[in-house]
């Protein structure tokens, strides 16, 4: 009974919070109850039992898509100081039956899912029997990884494409410092960041060695390890560099080359591409992606293709 | 899962939501809340429509789905570098509607 009422909450708040984010007054609240939404379906997440789904969309659905629109929001603001652009457009009368007709066609779909006692899914099935005998614990890792490893390995590329595309339209002469802390030289900045860093660099390596067994993974990992360094481009401790370097160009694709060259490895050996030669493989792919993953969202948020660090006392 | 049905009508509203400020924004940071909203939605009810295994959760849609948020944010990040420089260029954050510029002809 509680837990119906908990339900109804959540779906109460993320509606209402989807129709404060598409009709709000300013973009900018819009960019806040966006966020909010993302921690609310987080719980919503939570209460499907998709814990792993629930720390990634609190990680990347909520705070680094919202850390990017705010950043977006911020250079906006720059070119055109009072940005409050009009709320709506077109006021097309025939919005509303679409809209209703598309979310009808969405209800009708799951509901005739839901409803007409639905068989448990076969490929989950068969993933939790041939679990059981590996040592991964968690059967969503094993999804990723082992069974369904070329969407991991294109997901990845994704990625890497996406923030290719990001640099190539991004004007250079543009890189803005104005989303760095003001003093970055105030003790309290030094302070915050000695007991920060260290913080979420260990939960970051916790959520990914804990992803082989219990909720958690490389996305997940990748999104805290990611907001740590937007918190050092925020304090100004690295900062945007039209210089590249190979180190940050190794780290962006490291996750990419070592599961394709692994994947590919197992052709040699005749067995079908992508298929791990064991543990370690699995923790060597996870912890060249988390790199990755980490390092492209860095670079996305500070809208450059190389980092420098800066020195503060 | 007795709250699935629940989840599905959330999910079918949120499309709605996401579709309706899709067409009546201008602004298209809003476009872009939008289209998450719906992709959202669409997460949901792919999670709440999978029946439970043996009291566990089916894993084959939450990995799915897992990879569809890191997609998505990947989507999301092009599109706000996009938008910006759009606006640099033209001092718009809006598309031209169809009697605009681009479809004189």
């Amino acid at each position: 009974m509680l837990g119906i009422v908990l339900d109804l909450v959540i779906i109460a708040s993320l509606i209402a919070l989807a129709i404060q984010v598409v009709s709000g007054a300013s973009l900018f609240r819009g960019i806040i109850h966006f966020i909010v939404m993302g921690l609310t379906l987080a719980l919503a997440w939570a209460r499907l039992g998709a814990p792993d789904l629930a720390m990634a969309e609190a990680a990347i659905g909520a705070g680094v898509t919202g850390a990017l629109m705010m950043v977006a929001y911020r250079r906006l603001v720059e070119i055109t100081p009072d940005h409050n652009p009009s709320r709506t457009g077109s006021r097309s009368r025939l919005a509303l039956p679409i809209a209703v007709g598309a979310g009808g066609l969405v209800g009708l779909l799951g509901l005739g899912a839901t409803l007409s006692d639905p068989e448990p899914g076969l490929a989950g099935l068969a993933v939790l029997e041939a679990l059981q005998d590996e040592a991964l614990g968690n059967p969503i890792t094993g999804v990723l990884l082992l069974y369904r490893g070329l969407d991991t390995l294109l997901e990845i590329a994704v990625l890497l494409t996406a923030f290719l595309a990001a640099v190539a339209v991004t004007r250079r002469e543009d890189l803005d410092y104005s989303i760095t802390t003001r003093d970055p030289h105030t003790p309290l900045v030094g302070a915050l960041l000695a007991i920060i860093v260290p913080l979420t660099v260990l939960v970051s390596v916790h959520l990914l060695k804990a992803g082989s067994h219990d909720p958690g993974g490389a996305f997940q990992a990748g999104a805290v390890l990611a907001a740590c360094g937007v918190l050092l481009v925020l304090t100004s401790r690295v900062s945007a560099s039209s210089q590249s370097r190979p180190l940050i160009g190794l780290g962006i694709v490291a996750g990419l080359i070592s599961f394709s060259l692994i994947g590919l490895a197992a052709m040699l050996r005749g067995e079908p591409p992508m298929a791990l030669p064991g543990m370690w493989a699995v923790y060597f792919i996870e912890t060249a992606m988390m790199l990755s993953i980490a390092l492209t969202l860095v670079l996305l948020f500070a809208g450059t293709e190389s980092l420098r660090r800066n020195q503060h006392g | 899962m007795d709250n699935a049905a629940l989840y599905v009508l959330a999910a079918a509203v949120l499309f709605g939501v996401g579709v309706y400020g899709l067409i009546v924004s201008a602004h298209l940071m809003r476009k872009l809340f939008a289209i998450n909203i719906m992709g959202n939605a669409i997460f949901i009810l792919m999670v709440a429509v999978a029946g439970p295994i043996d009291g566990a959760p089916d894993p084959v849609p939450q990995a799915l789905v897992l990879t569809g948020i890191v997609i998505a944010v990947s989507a999301t990040a092009f599109a706000l570098a996009l938008m910006v420089r759009l606006y640099q260029e033209t001092g718009r954050a809006t598309l031209a509607d169809d009697n605009g510029p681009g479809n004189d002809d």
